[in-house]
């Protein structure tokens, strides 16, 4: 089904329907996090340290204090609860205490009545420090004992996973082809357009309502109430509009933050950070360094991989741990490897934290294990596809960690669909605007190569490793002006993902009516997880489907009740109690007569295993997701520019929701792939961030991304609500690994960095 | 930000006494720049003189050729001139390479040609920069230096000049009409700009107060086949890290005349007069392209390599020559630590222009 | 220092009180509270803050609100009237030209904008022909719209918006 077909089809499930905010977000009238206002309100801002490691020594907030229209300054010593927050472990202070382990680490807060009276005053604290070496070699944070500890007695080691399959001198022995690589993937930034911001409002009961943009309004809710000393039940969050998010959100920045100050000076406060702030306001993609060995017989056939992953996690946890989790889990890659040696390795170390982005560990990995399959493909002389169909998991394969995949993995066929997609047409001579940096009348095409490369990523969806994890829904159904309509509430972030958009298409669809109003998301309602790991389809879509089920056997029982008979295998349309023959026997306006049915559900997804920390064994996940990607590229060889010409993406997403979205989140995944492939770095030396500006840092233009084919497959996976599968992570993964493979085609390069620079192409 | 006073000039000759009897004043244009620099703490004038409402908003013809382009032309309205985009394709192409389109509907020519350098130590005012505060060291030299300089630079600095459209104006000769306490003066933009020696705090020969009133373009019939290129990591809304003015002419198969200017390598527009100086003369082939993709291939570029077709009379390829052109200019190229992939960069990127400007006076003629 | 001024926003004018230090986007959201207009970066990085000005398409971050007084702005609120949106908006939202949304309001400005700059014949740096009227196809549309910076890389539809509010 094509976009343009499913255009104006309607509004319930497998519609392209269009997004219910649609409409304030193109004039500009929707709310976002840094558009809340308050009468009365005051500006907080945050003191943040220059140093990336240093002993404070003392802090002397007098002088802020004096200035004219400051409210408060605040320090550790005015945290009232927790002095420590996290969403794996709780190592990181809410303002720094005695030491900072990070360039940007938060150190006090000031609120005034203007923001520039707030930097002013926060420039007239003093604070002593005491400059340390910091300690910047991940490498050494994860392998040699005797460096120095980032935090105390702790160990360097967020978490090391390996996992161990098979026999690996047998292995050796056997493969007939072996190819090594050592691979490096530059930290990436999330880079939402909407920098961190909220408002915290001080509440008569002496607890704090929070306006925030957030991508799990409960997860954040549980780490601030114990910080402000305040039982979690005096903390509600209402999420504000959200621009942009892709992992940058799962933890907090703003939040504790404002509260403090809300609660001390009793007004309402408001903290929005600037671009260069926000860099350091949330944690990024971990940089990883990759070494890959793989055994191969002369067919092309993987007879193991041999592995370690070093992922630099800076200066606190955040989400480290479940980043190694996949990295290990999936660090082979879609592929049956007989035996595997592999070690990820989560580090601590003085650069910047790093923790969620969209693709979560398995972006670096597949990154690497794709350069080698091309590589395996080379020794073989084997066509790159060919090595990765001969080696493709399917329905009932055993992965690395020993989870067989009890759904459908149609990988191969995805591979020959991505081999199939018609070649754009070459790039002649005539149209030089197409040319690799695009300046007119210059280059005739001399020194420009074709490269085509393609790859393929596997990912998790959900929260894997044994998280228990669910989420809510409240559905309403009552008669709004003569008419049946719902209200759906969930405390899930719409990100622009169109969450908002699907939950109203399954309300429509279960119940059968056309009015259907998706409640602000807060903490009124319990949790709905996190708007991450490409869940929220298959968990919130979940829970409102079951929502949606309950409130539709009560309606159908007072349908019952109001007729006088059962109506076995009845269903709702149109506004209507549809029964089992088809026939309508009663609107929903009279079986309702005036009263409201309202059902609230929980949706669990099945039960997942942890690791086994020696072994990696496990059944860690929950629903697996593929994504294959052919990248054609034109490389202008004496310049060292890369033009991506076309990207073509196969994606079975199990079941189409929302085509006109779905392929919005293949179109923004495969953007931002193409961003870590050609531009996207966070320059780090000694600790300290030289880039923190869109200057500095690039992300693609509408120039730089190209047209896409995408073709999308449905094959059910049956343990899904609708059969779906989570769809926003998978081209994020292999975009890359597609782009670099081309520009190696097109100039013969090794490109074992990302992202790759014109010095590596023809300019070193 | 310290407290500004704010001025709308309203006469350009009390505009200059404005400023130059003020040590903190400044002109201000669309700001585009100086907001920025206001923002970041860079800039922290104590009076700003609003020039952009001055009557030099003009782009006019001189008598006996030439233009007069008024230092208030917006960016977007010069490159859509249609004297420009037919005299001066260089012009054209260097404006429309450089911000975005909602920048250059504001930047201003004398604010384009006085933006100030991105070195990211110069616009971080917690680090040592010599330009913004002499004599306090230069924080690029030892730390990332990617994009800096490898031409002219100095101990106390190696920072780039950003603009694009300066280095269009550099080929083609412009004089730049300056109003100062002493009256009106021309200075060619080529001795506008300085190289940082050890004032890296000053980037022009401009004395405070000194107000650019227009830039004067000559008649020059070569500019009508003259290109800019820019060579970027991503393709659009980035500077520059290497860019290549040129204009060429060509009689009876020869270079007869050539002016080129790199961007991206110095602390000011790079005229190229040593690499003018070896076009001259050079004979161009029949084919001038091909052969450089085969010498990048097998070897990088430095190598040289072979140019297998195209040659002309005197048995060398003009791509050749062309190379050698560049290298002559680019002996004296310094790489910084992070940087010497500019020196290549740039020596392609001047054959890249020169080659297709050729290719198209094969194709005119 | 303080400067009374006037701007005639979405059609209405406004007098105020500003900072000579005020950019035009800070005065329009913080002082006027017109928030169409977004801060992405503040530093005329991301055109999240583009509006009409004076009838052109600028990014406001970078402008000082004094400098401008008298000046003539439409913001997205202002392009559609109440319900009924403008062509170009109206395109964004049914070629979901959009996720988060965070940038579009510029995004819709700046289409508005470049479609008068197309029709009035300004080249870009695509343009192969600078002499000749420049046609608006796909890869003119992205050159004249990479000003505009949109992270969740709805980038093709927004492509396909344009071409459809072009019409």
């Amino acid at each position: 089904m094509t976009v343009e077909a499913a255009r104006r089809g309607g509004e319930a499930l497998g519609d392209s329907a269009l997004r219910p905010d649609g409409v304030l977000k193109v004039t500009g009238e929707f709310a976002y996090s840094s558009d809340l206002w308050a009468d009365d309100m005051v500006w907080g801002v945050t003191l943040r340290s220059p140093h990336p490691r240093a002993r404070i020594t003392g802090i002397d907030v007098s002088e802020a204090l004096a200035v004219p229209g400051v409210h408060a300054v605040l320090t550790h010593e005015d945290v009232p609860g927790e002095k420590f927050y996290g969403l794996e472990h709780h190592d990181q202070p809410v303002l720094a205490i005695d030491q900072v382990r990070y360039q940007g680490e938060p150190v006090a807060l000031v609120a005034a009545d203007h923001p520039e009276t707030a930097r002013r005053a926060r420039d007239r604290i003093r604070v002593g420090y005491e400059v340390l070496e910091p300690l910047t070699d991940a490498r050494r944070a994860a392998l040699d004992p005797s460096y120095p500890k980032v935090h105390g007695d702790r160990s360097n080691v967020v978490r090391h996973q390996p996992i161990r399959v098979g026999d690996m001198a047998h292995a050796r022995r056997v493969a007939e082809v072996v190819v090594r690589g050592e691979y490096e993937v530059g930290m990436q930034d999330q880079a939402f357009l909407g920098p961190e911001s909220g408002l915290a409002v001080p509440a008569e009961d002496g607890g704090v309502d929070l306006f925030v943009a957030t991508q799990w309004l409960h997860v954040d809710q549980e780490q601030i109430a114990p910080c402000l000393g305040l039982p979690t039940g005096r903390v509600r969050l209402t999420l504000a509009g959200v621009g942009g998010a892709f992992g940058a959100r799962e933890d907090l920045s703003m939040q504790i933050h404002a509260c403090l100050l809300a609660l001390r000076t009793g007004r309402p406060v408001k903290i929005v950070y600037g671009r260069e702030e926000s860099f350091f306001g949330h944690v990024h993609r971990h940089p990883a360094r990759l070494r890959y060995e793989h055994g191969a017989t002369r067919d092309g056939r993987l007879v193991y991989v041999d592995a370690e992953i070093v992922l630099d996690g800076g200066a606190y946890a955040s989400s480290t741990s479940a980043v190694v989790g996949n990295a290990a889990s999936l660090g082979v890659g879609p592929y049956e490897v007989p035996n595997v040696r592999l070690d990820a390795y989560g580090v601590y170390t003085n650069n910047p934290p790093c923790g969620a982005m969209r693709g979560f560990g398995a972006v670096q990995a597949c990154f690497a294990y794709e350069s080698q399959m091309d590589k395996v493909a080379e020794a073989c002389g084997l066509d790159p596809v060919e090595v990765r169909i001969r080696n493709a998991v399917a329905e009932g394969s055993r992965l690395a960690t020993g989870q067989v995949i009890d759904m459908p993995a149609p990988l191969a066929a995805m591979l020959e669909d991505a081999r199939a997609f018609p070649a754009p047409p070459p790039t002649g001579t005539a149209d030089v605007r197409d040319l690799p940096g695009g300046v007119s009348n210059t280059t005739h095409g001399e020194g420009v190569r074709r490269g085509v490369g393609y790859a393929v990523g596997i990912k998790n969806i959900c929260y894997s490793e044994g998280f228990d994890d669910h989420s809510t829904a409240r559905v309403r159904l009552e008669t709004v002006g003569g008419e049946p309509a719902a209200l759906v509430h969930t405390a899930a972030a719409e990100v622009g993902q169109g969450l908002v958009t699907l939950q109203a298409q399954i309300a429509r669809t279960e119940l059968g009516v056309r009015q259907v109003t998706v409640a602000p998301a807060d903490t009124g309602v319990g949790s709905a997880g996190s708007s991450s790991a490409s869940r929220q389809s298959y968990m919130t879509g979940g829970a409102v489907r079951a929502a949606c089920e309950a409130v539709r056997e009560r309606v159908i029982e007072l349908a019952e009740e109001r007729l006088g008979r059962s109506l076995p295998g009845a269903s709702l349309h149109d506004g209507r109690v549809v029964a089992a023959d088809g026939l309508a026997v009663a609107s929903l306006a009279e079986v309702l007569a005036g009263r409201a049915v309202e059902e609230t559900r929980e949706f669990r997804h099945r039960r997942t295993t942890a690791l086994d920390p020696l072994t990696g064994q496990g059944d860690s996940h929950v629903q697996f997701a593929f994504c294959v990607h052919r990248a054609v590229v034109d490389v202008d060889v004496e310049l060292g520019l890369v033009k991506v010409v076309e990207l073509a993406a196969v994606q079975d997403v199990g079941r189409i929701l929302n085509p006109l979205a779905l392929e919005g989140q293949i179109h923004g995944g495969s953007a931002q792939g193409l961003g870590l492939a050609l531009m996207e770095e966070i320059q780090v030396r000694d600790g300290v961030v030289r880039n923190p500006s869109f200057t500095d840092y690039l992300i693609p233009t509408i120039l730089d991304m190209p047209p896409m084919r995408t073709r999308i497959l449905e094959n059910a996976d049956p343990h899904a609500p609708y059969g779906l599968r989570g769809a926003g992570e998978p081209p994020t993964l292999s975009s890359t690994p597609a782009i670099v493979a081309a520009v190696r085609d097109a100039t013969g390069r090794p490109l074992t960095r990302i992202p790759v620079r014109p010095e590596h192409i023809s300019c070193g | 930000m310290r407290p500004l006073e704010y001025r709308r000039a309203e006469d350009p000759r009390r505009a200059v006494t404005a400023v130059a009897g003020r040590p903190g004043a400044m002109f201000l244009g669309a700001g585009t720049n100086l907001v920025d620099h206001l923002k970041l703490g860079v800039a922290r004038p104590d009076l700003l003189v609003d020039v952009s409402h001055l009557p030099y908003d003009k782009i006019e013809p001189r008598p006996g050729g030439g233009l007069r382009i008024g230092a208030a032309v917006r960016n977007s309205d010069l490159a859509a001139h249609p004297l420009v985009r037919q005299h001066y394709p260089v012009l054209a192409q260097a404006l429309l390479s450089g911000a975005s389109p909602q920048l250059r509907n504001l930047a201003t020519t004398a604010g384009n040609l006085l933006q100030r350098t991105r070195c990211p130590y110069f616009q971080d005012v917690t680090t040592p920069c010599n330009k913004r505060e002499p004599g306090t060291g230069c924080s690029a030299l030892e730390g990332y230096n990617r994009e800096h300089a490898v031409l002219g630079a100095s101990e106390h600095c190696v920072a780039v000049h950003p603009s694009d459209m300066a280095v269009a104006l550099t080929v083609l000769d412009a004089e730049v009409r300056v109003l100062g306490s002493g009256g009106e003066r021309t200075i060619p933009i080529t001795e506008l700009y300085r190289l940082p020696g050890d004032r890296p705090d000053r980037d022009t020969v401009l004395k405070h107060g000194d107000l650019i009133t227009a830039v004067d373009l000559p008649g020059l019939p070569m500019a009508a086949h003259s290109a800019y290129r820019k060579v970027r990591e991503r393709a659009s809304y980035a500077f520059a890290l290497v860019s290549v003015a040129a204009a060429v002419q060509v009689r009876d198969g020869a270079i007869t005349d050539a002016r080129v200017a790199f961007g991206g390598l110095a602390h000011k527009p790079w005229r190229a007069y040593r690499a003018e100086e070896a076009l001259r003369g050079v004979r161009v082939s029949a084919a001038p392209g091909d052969t450089l993709a085969e010498a990048t291939t097998a070897a990088p570029i430095a190598a040289g390599g072979a140019a297998s077709t195209g040659e002309n009379a005197g048995g060398t390829s003009t791509v050749e020559d062309l190379r050698a052109a560049a290298d002559a200019e680019l002996a004296d190229a310094r790489p910084l630590a992070h940087n010497a992939f500019k020196i290549p960069m740039a020596r392609n990127t001047f054959v890249a222009v020169l080659r297709g400007l050729l290719r198209e006076e094969g194709a005119t003629r | 220092m303080d400067a009374s001024i006037r701007l005639r926003v979405d059609g209405q004018w406004r007098t105020l009180d500003v900072d000579t230090r005020t950019t035009l986007l800070d005065a329009l959201r913080e002082r006027l509270g017109v928030t169409s207009p977004k801060k992405g970066c503040d530093h005329g990085q991301c055109g999240s803050c583009t509006v009409l000005l004076d009838g052109r398409r600028a990014v406001t971050c970078l402008a000082l609100a004094v400098a401008h007084d008298g000046a003539e702005i439409v913001t997205a609120e202002g392009l559609a009237d109440g319900e009924d949106l403008h062509p170009v908006q109206r395109a964004f939202l049914e070629q979901d030209g959009l996720q988060c949304g965070y940038c579009t309001p510029g995004q819709v400005c700046s289409a508005v904008g470049m479609l008068e700059e197309v029709k009035a014949g300004w080249p870009s740096q695509v343009t192969e022909d600078l002499a000749g009227p420049p046609e608006l196809d796909d890869e003119e549309i992205r050159e004249r719209m990479s000003g505009n910076l949109c992270r969740c890389g709805a980038y093709p539809n927004i492509v396909a918006a344009i071409r459809q509010g072009a019409r």
